[in-house]
């Protein structure tokens, strides 16, 4: 038996699994025949026992390399790509996430960093002049008291939902950002978080202390509890992701990053629900005309839903 | 980097659930590359043409504001979830993946889910620092052995070449020399796996040489097995290995002329 009467059998076969991967790579596949998807396995194991065999049969280099280009091809038709699956949403973000969240050092971590700033900041900004012109600069201070100089009297029609757009993509952005960073060893986690809560300490700090303090409380009380509830939660599991190399438990750095990556997944799935609420309430409520307490018990509500979400939902359950 | 030193070439082994190992070339940065700048051209051009076509029925309406809401989360889409869903619809292709032939896949070998081609895409920010010099990724890529940026570490993927294969036969001499000569190798010689091995790779690789290149490279070679087989002083050394090729692939020494038919193997199916 020499190899190009060897070849010359199996040629025919491998083509043909050539063609078929051509066809399910293609839009065409879900319109395949259940015989058309058997012959496919079919060819498949037989490239396969092929490519096994390779060195027993003395194939040239050129027909093991192409043999192998082959079955990784057809290997990735069989095998697929599975898609999300959602039935198991509701469960991760109800149940699984705030039962993590509830004994998560990381969290407990930005939440006292991004609090403890943003107290300090706002305190210093409150109490010395000059402080808040020193962190955010003149023209920021400005720029921030010009911005809310007019009362909040609501928005041209139509045009709240313009800003909801763009709330959803800015803060969801500067959120997935925090998370990305934190990889970085936390550090950079921790940095931004540490800035962002300077900055908008300073912010609130200074506010309170100009003539346009009522319009600026106005605008920011109604969306913060979600907004701010979501970025600690994204530093939070950036600075999981990257303290996991720092402190692998045990496990292999790498394994221990996949692992991170795993448990955070979830947790920035519901991050982003909470950006995507403070945005639509920040686009539509905050610039509008109601009367204040609207906004203060829209805030009030948030604010509970989430201690709900975080103590009642994560609350360590005896099973 | 393998710790064994064993690896050279960036190949790495799968093994499949039929207990076969194939082997796959991991994507190093030339095409990663050129795969991302597609993409982005794709984006950027999808961009404008969806801001365009919203503005301008928007603002036929006389509605602009929704239309500028629409942009923004579509831009939002565009920005951090173009990679993850393509990945996971296209399994683990993006179009500049598809393009540039290559796919993300588990580092077991299995295609990816969609919490992995979620994660890897939102972690690229990370890889492209600093500034979109991507150093990170890069740095981290080349301190493993699977060209993994620190966002495929972190899901366990890795990026595999996936080329259309184009196959290689035996390659057909028709010279009337290599002919003759593969019938003057005796019959009782039986070439061993890496004599088999490295015939296959010379031939393979000959047509890309200049002829006193081969005569040079052949020599070490022919020059044992000429004495081995008796045969003249003046015998070309390149030919003399094209002669042992062919013999050894092709034709058995006594059915130069006329090939053997029927095989033993069965096509599958049939059987």
């Amino acid at each position: 038996m020499k190899v190009s009467d060897l070849l010359k059998s199996r040629q025919a076969n491998w083509r043909e699994l050539e063609q078929l991967c051509s066809r399910m790579e293609g839009a065409s596949r879900r319109a395949l025949e259940a015989a058309t998807v058997a012959r496919f396995s079919s060819l498949y194991r037989s490239a396969c026992a092929d490519l096994a065999l390779a060195d027993a049969y003395q194939l040239p280099p050129a027909t093991i390399h192409y043999l192998d280009r082959l079955v990784g091809r057809a290997h990735n038709q069989l095998y697929r790509s599975r898609a999300f699956n959602f039935a198991t949403w509701g469960r991760q973000l109800l149940v699984d996430v705030p039962q993590r969240l509830f004994s998560d050092n990381s969290l407990r971590l930005a939440f006292s960093i991004f609090w403890g700033m943003f107290l300090l900041s706002a305190l210093m900004a409150y109490t010395t002049p000059g402080f808040s012109q020193r962190v955010l600069g003149e023209d920021g201070i400005m720029l921030l008291e010009e911005m809310y100089s007019e009362p909040i009297q609501g928005r041209a029609a139509g045009l709240s939902g313009g800003m909801a757009g763009f709330y959803i993509h800015h803060n969801t952005s500067i959120g997935l950002q925090c998370f990305a960073f934190g990889l970085l060893f936390g550090v950079a986690g921790l940095y931004i978080t540490a800035v962002n809560a300077a900055f908008l300490g300073a912010a609130f700090g200074h506010m309170a202390t100009v003539p346009q303090a009522d319009n600026f409380f106005h605008f920011v009380t109604a969306h913060g509890p979600f907004e701010l509830t979501a970025v600690v939660l994204s530093a939070a599991a950036g600075m999981k992701l990257g303290f996991s190399l720092i402190d692998p438990g045990g496990l292999e750095r790498t394994a221990a990053l996949r692992r991170a990556g795993r448990e955070t997944m979830p947790t920035m799935g519901a991050a982003m629900v909470m950006f995507l609420l403070a945005a639509i309430i920040e686009g539509f409520l905050s610039p509008s005309a109601a009367p204040y307490w609207t906004k203060a018990a829209v805030a009030v509500l948030s604010a509970g839903l989430l201690t709900v979400y975080f103590l009642v939902l994560g609350y360590p359950r005896g099973d | 980097m393998a710790a064994d030193g064993r690896q050279l070439d960036n190949t790495i082994e799968i093994v499949t659930p039929e207990n076969i190992a194939f082997r796959y070339q991991v994507a190093g940065p030339f095409r990663r590359l050129p795969a991302y700048l597609i993409d982005l051209v794709i984006r950027a051009v999808v961009f404008v043409g969806v801001t365009f076509l919203v503005m301008l029925l928007f603002g036929l309406a006389g509605i602009p504001f929704p239309g500028i809401a629409l942009i923004f989360v579509f831009l939002f889409f565009l920005e951090w979830l173009y990679g993850g869903l393509f990945e996971t619809f296209w399994n683990g292709q993006t179009p500049g993946k598809r393009l540039m032939q290559i796919r993300v896949l588990s580092i077991d070998g299995q295609p990816i889910n969609g919490l992995q081609a979620m994660l890897r895409n939102v972690l690229r920010v990370v890889d492209q620092q600093p500034v979109a010099f991507c150093l990170v990724g890069l740095v981290t890529a080349m301190m493993n052995d699977r060209f993994q940026r620190m966002g495929d570490l972190a899901c366990g993927t890795m990026v595999v070449v996936e080329e259309r294969p184009w196959f290689h036969g035996v390659i057909r001499l028709n010279h009337p020399e290599v002919i003759r000569l593969a019938g003057q190798v005796p019959a009782s010689f039986q070439a061993g796996p890496t004599l088999v091995q490295t015939l296959a790779t010379y031939v393979e690789r000959r047509a890309a040489l200049p002829p006193m290149r081969r005569l040079e490279i052949a020599r070490h070679l022919a020059e044992p097995l000429r004495k081995e087989f008796n045969l003249s002083p003046g015998t070309n050394p390149d030919l003399l290995l094209c002669g042992l090729y062919q013999r050894t692939f092709i034709t058995d020494w006594d059915e130069a002329t006329s090939p053997r038919t029927g095989s033993p193997f069965q096509e599958p199916g049939t059987s």
